[in-house]
């Protein structure tokens, strides 16, 4: 079997993060009344008690390794050895209160987990599912076991992204980067993206917000954004992209274009994106040029002519009509129909729109998948699935119910550190300087050490999805497409009679 | 009220490097002793873990407050009531980053969506005033046809039509409330340009803050209405087996009037709605602080029963439908017009508003001393909250390409619900015939 199925697969590194280690499940606790006999560190076989050598006192319990109350069952039980009752073990209170119904704290970690060892985490692990109560939450594959052992270069999880027959376009993994702009994210934030996606031979988007200079050594995989608003829209920099996404909408705040808060909009920022700092930044909704498919046709001819190399991707929400949208960019000339639904996203978008407008994307890929392949088209086209795709399950649940492959965004930024507080819009952003474009925050995070975490993320996943695919008995990513038979739905009541 | 509370441990060592941390300044030394760090300030916190993570001694933890999770009721969601808090202090729409947090779906109004449009229609122009989108509606009997005479003059009565410039009434007739707060949704309703629905008895302690046009009284008997000074232009009696009688009371007693009839939604509602459609001119549909009626059914589903039933005979366009009850967001407003309503009335929301914690055990040890509220303050809140909402309802209709909030009224079709989006999407998956 040749090796053009694996085209990139980057080597994973260990990379942890000392600023995440200490958010934890479980918080042991030491008094003063320890004299530092050092009885629990030769009893605990995880190394939650260290002594530095030649130092007295016992370091801080190492909450990290520690594996709970429920050790209390093992004769190494620190708490019930410690000869001054000194020890303590409990479930952690911050624990609770990070993560959410859609991003668990379990899936948290997991994502933490997997982006510092690059090892993935068993199928049935519960970080691979949220508790939303629906969609993605409540699917299922029927699947076999996973086979003891597994050799995961047999597996071939490369997408093409040309299907009209022009230049082979292919990305070794059904997954590239979204469009996150300068001003939205740190330049460090898109740089270290931009390397994670050259080493795993796909694509990361510069979002609209222009297109920074440090970006440009990664040309190849980097996609430009033109929306609504046209911010940092130049001739070269779509001559410079191998693909260019138009954003119509996006699923987090659907037909209400972007929207950047003054109090990000530094200098730096408004200079890239040609306007004034200090101001909100909004991308009027919708393109006031298009009012027609064939309007529509007119800016993707036009991008054609400056750019013929370039793949055009059309980036739509999901109201009731998705698929007649879908498929007007198809015959506009869009070799990629990008759904984007209602429950991810990154950026600032009114709560009210988060969710309550347009479909979630569960429902829309089936749909428009289905009309596509009815009109006899699908083969021609990549269907794109985007907005609440959190872990490797959800991208094989998606394209199981009929997508090529997944735009992902927010796991991006898990895999950086991010805990989902919801604060990257306002003041000076985010304060772990992931979404934020204020130097003394953003220099928080060091390229390398992010670029290696998103490579070490998307390792992980690719192994979970030879797993499933192995489960399963396939051996190809593009063979689960369409595949809704391997899904089950796990309901409760009768709805339909 | 803080969502979470920031604790310090006794191992602190008073390093400072939290106060470094925090760019929300939840961490400050002691400004009496410089030498030890103050106690955090959750209300600053706003959940970002920098300071647990950066405190060299692990002494800072981050737990969800007991007092958050215990807010409100059912429905009403902690969530929901520190929102409704927050667009009550600032007047403005809440915006979040980082995606949805939320339940998949959920019952009533939650498995609902509505419809977006992708190229046409440039509306979001709209929501920065660039280009007007109205949320005007009309309160009244609309003549099911006009009539003109052969030179083109009208010849069709036209009855009293009230134009209000939001759609939504503000209702304190369900509510105890103190005079100071009467009074400051009074003076609301005067800044908003809307309606104050209140009990006939609850008049005197207005002092006249505002007009008589302005209120609608409700009434139990139509007796009542002689006491009444000033032109009403709508009143309201609750609905009972005499309400004939009673509506052609009130129109013998003002005939300048419009007449209402407020009704606990219900199944057996339907054999009466084209009676009653056929001589009231507003029709007041009341469900619980739940937004469920009597048996059970949620908003969303009676709504559109009512309005379907009465779209079926020939009535719709002729009534005004009021709905109450069961209104804990922004979104609900729209989503009740989408159902069947052509305006809502404002009740449990306007309480939160003013910090009542909508946990519906109304005991003498309220937390929230919401007696004590002065009436400029009652005013402004409620005043903030109408215009978050107002705005909120601007940018759905924008999304939509809608400029006119009366062109929603029993538009279902740009509407997403959620049994036919998942009927349609799942299908032909094993066990997705089912929901939830």
């Amino acid at each position: 079997m040749s090796d053009d199925h694996l085209v990139c697969v980057p080597e994973t590194t260990w990379v942890p993060s000392e600023k995440l280690k200490f958010i934890n499940r479980y918080v042991v606790e030491r008094k003063d009344t320890c004299i530092s006999c050092g009885l629990c560190e030769t009893l605990c076989p995880y190394g939650v008690h260290r002594r530095m050598e030649g130092h007295v006192k016992i370091l801080p319990p190492y909450h990290r390794l520690c594996i709970g109350p429920s050790c209390a069952s093992n004769d190494f039980y620190c708490v019930s050895h410690c000869p001054t009752s000194s020890l303590s073990v409990r479930n952690s209170e911050t624990f609770s209160a990070l993560g959410d119904v859609r991003w668990t704290t379990d899936m948290i970690l997991a994502t933490w987990q997997m982006a510092e060892t690059g090892e993935s985490l068993p199928l049935d692990h519960p970080g691979n599912v949220g508790s939303s109560g629906g969609g993605f939450d409540r699917l299922n594959f029927k699947r076999g076991p996973v086979p003891d052992t597994i050799d995961y270069s047999e597996f071939d999880m490369v997408i093409d992204l040309d299907r009209r027959g022009g230049e082979r376009r292919r990305i070794s993994i059904p997954v590239y980067g979204g469009g996150m702009s300068y001003g939205s994210v740190s330049l460090h934030t898109m740089v270290a993206r931009a390397k994670a996606c050259r080493a795993w031979g796909t694509y990361t988007c510069t979002g609209e917000g222009g297109y920074p200079k440090e970006l440009i050594p990664y040309r190849e995989n980097v996609v430009t954004q033109i929306a609504t608003g046209l911010f940092g829209v130049r001739e070269e920099t779509i001559k410079r992209a191998p693909m260019v996404e138009f954003k119509y909408a996006q699923g987090a705040k659907p037909g209400l274009g972007g929207h950047l808060l003054g109090d990000k909009n530094t200098p730096l920022v408004a200079k890239m994106r040609e306007a004034v700092p200090n101001t909100s930044l909004f991308s009027p909704f919708p393109f006031h040029s298009v009012y027609s498919v064939e309007d529509h046709k007119k800016h993707l001819d036009w991008i054609a002519s400056i750019n013929p190399k370039a793949l055009l991707s059309v980036k739509v929400s999901t109201p009731n009509d998705v698929e007649m949208v879908a498929i007007g960019s198809y015959y506009a000339g869009a070799h990629i129909v990008h759904l984007d639904g209602g429950y991810g996203g990154t950026g600032a978008a009114p709560e009210i729109a988060k969710k309550n407008i347009a479909m979630p994307i569960e429902y829309a890929i089936p749909k428009v998948h289905r009309f596509l392949s009815d009109e006899g088209v699908r083969e021609n086209v990549t269907l794109i699935a985007s907005g609440g795709i959190r872990t490797a399950l959800d991208v094989a649940k998606a394209i199981a119910l009929g997508a090529d492959g997944v735009v992902i965004g927010t796991a991006e930024l898990v895999a950086l550190g991010c805990v989902r507080c919801g604060n990257c819009e306002s003041g000076r952003g985010c304060p772990r300087g992931i979404a934020s474009t204020d130097p003394v925050l953003y220099l928080q995070l060091d390229t390398d050490w992010g670029a290696q975490r998103i490579i070490n993320l998307l390792s992980a996943w690719r192994k979970q999805w030879c797993h499933l695919l192995a489960s399963l008995g396939m051996s190809g990513i593009s063979e689960l497409r369409g595949r809704t038979d391997l899904l089950r739905y796990v309901g409760g009541k009768e709805v339909f009679s | 009220m803080p969502r979470f509370v920031v604790q310090r441990a006794a191992n602190c060592i008073n390093c400072g490097k939290c106060e470094r941390a925090c760019v929300y300044g939840a961490h400050k030394r002691e400004p009496t002793d410089p030498r030890e760090m103050a106690e955090p300030n959750s209300n600053l916190c706003k959940n970002c873990f920098r300071c647990v993570v950066d405190c060299p001694q692990r002494a800072l933890s981050i737990k969800v407050n007991e007092e958050y999770r215990a807010l409100g009721k059912d429905l009403w969601t902690p969530q929901r009531i520190t929102t409704i808090w927050n667009e009550a202090e600032s007047g403005a729409i809440p915006v979040l980053g980082a995606g949805y947090r939320g339940d998949f779906a959920g019952p009533g109004f939650d498995a609902m969506w509505t419809d977006m449009s992708e190229i046409v229609r440039p509306t979001r122009d709209g929501i920065h005033g660039r280009e007007s989108i109205s949320t005007n509606v009309d309160i009244g009997r609309k003549p099911p046809l006009l009539s003109f005479d052969g030179k083109g003059k009208l010849l069709t009565t036209m009855g009293v039509m009230i134009d209000l410039p939001v759609p939504f009434l503000l209702d304190v007739s369900r509510l105890n409330v103190t005079s100071n707060i009467l009074r400051g949704m009074a003076a609301a309703v005067r800044d908003l340009g809307t309606l104050l629905v209140l009990r006939a008895d609850s008049i005197n302690y207005l002092d006249g803050t505002i007009p008589a046009g302005m209120m609608v009284p409700v009434i139990t008997n139509v007796r009542d209405m002689d006491r009444i000074s000033g032109e009403v232009r709508l009143v309201e009696v609750e609905h009972s087996s005499a309400w004939r009688a009673d509506v052609q009371g009130l129109r013998d007693r003002r005939p300048g009037s419009l007449v209402g009839v407020r009704v606990r939604s219900s199944t057996e509602l339907e054999f009466e709605l084209d009676d009653l459609a056929r001589e009231v001119d507003v029709l007041h549909v009341l469900f619980d602080e739940n937004g469920r009626d009597g048996d059970g059914t949620y908003v969303r589903d009676s709504l559109r029963a009512a309005h379907r039933h009465l779209v079926s005979s020939g009535l719709r366009d002729q009534i005004t439908i009021l709905s109450s009850g069961g209104l804990a967001a922004a979104e609900m407003v729209p989503k009740s017009i989408i159902c069947g309503a052509d305006a809502v009335t404002l009740e449990t929301a306007l309480l939160v508003a003013l910090g009542c914690r909508a946990c519906s055990t109304c005991n003498e040890d309220c937390p929230s001393d919401l007696e004590g509220s002065p009436g400029d303050y009652v005013q402004h809140r409620v005043t903030n909250l109408c215009s978050s909402w107002r705005d909120q309802i601007l940018e759905m209709l924008g999304a939509m390409g809608i400029r006119d909030v009366r062109r929603l009224r029993g538009e279902t079709g740009r509407a997403i619900f959620q049994e036919d989006a998942h009927r349609d999407a799942f299908q032909g998956i094993e066990g997705g015939e089912r929901i939830e």
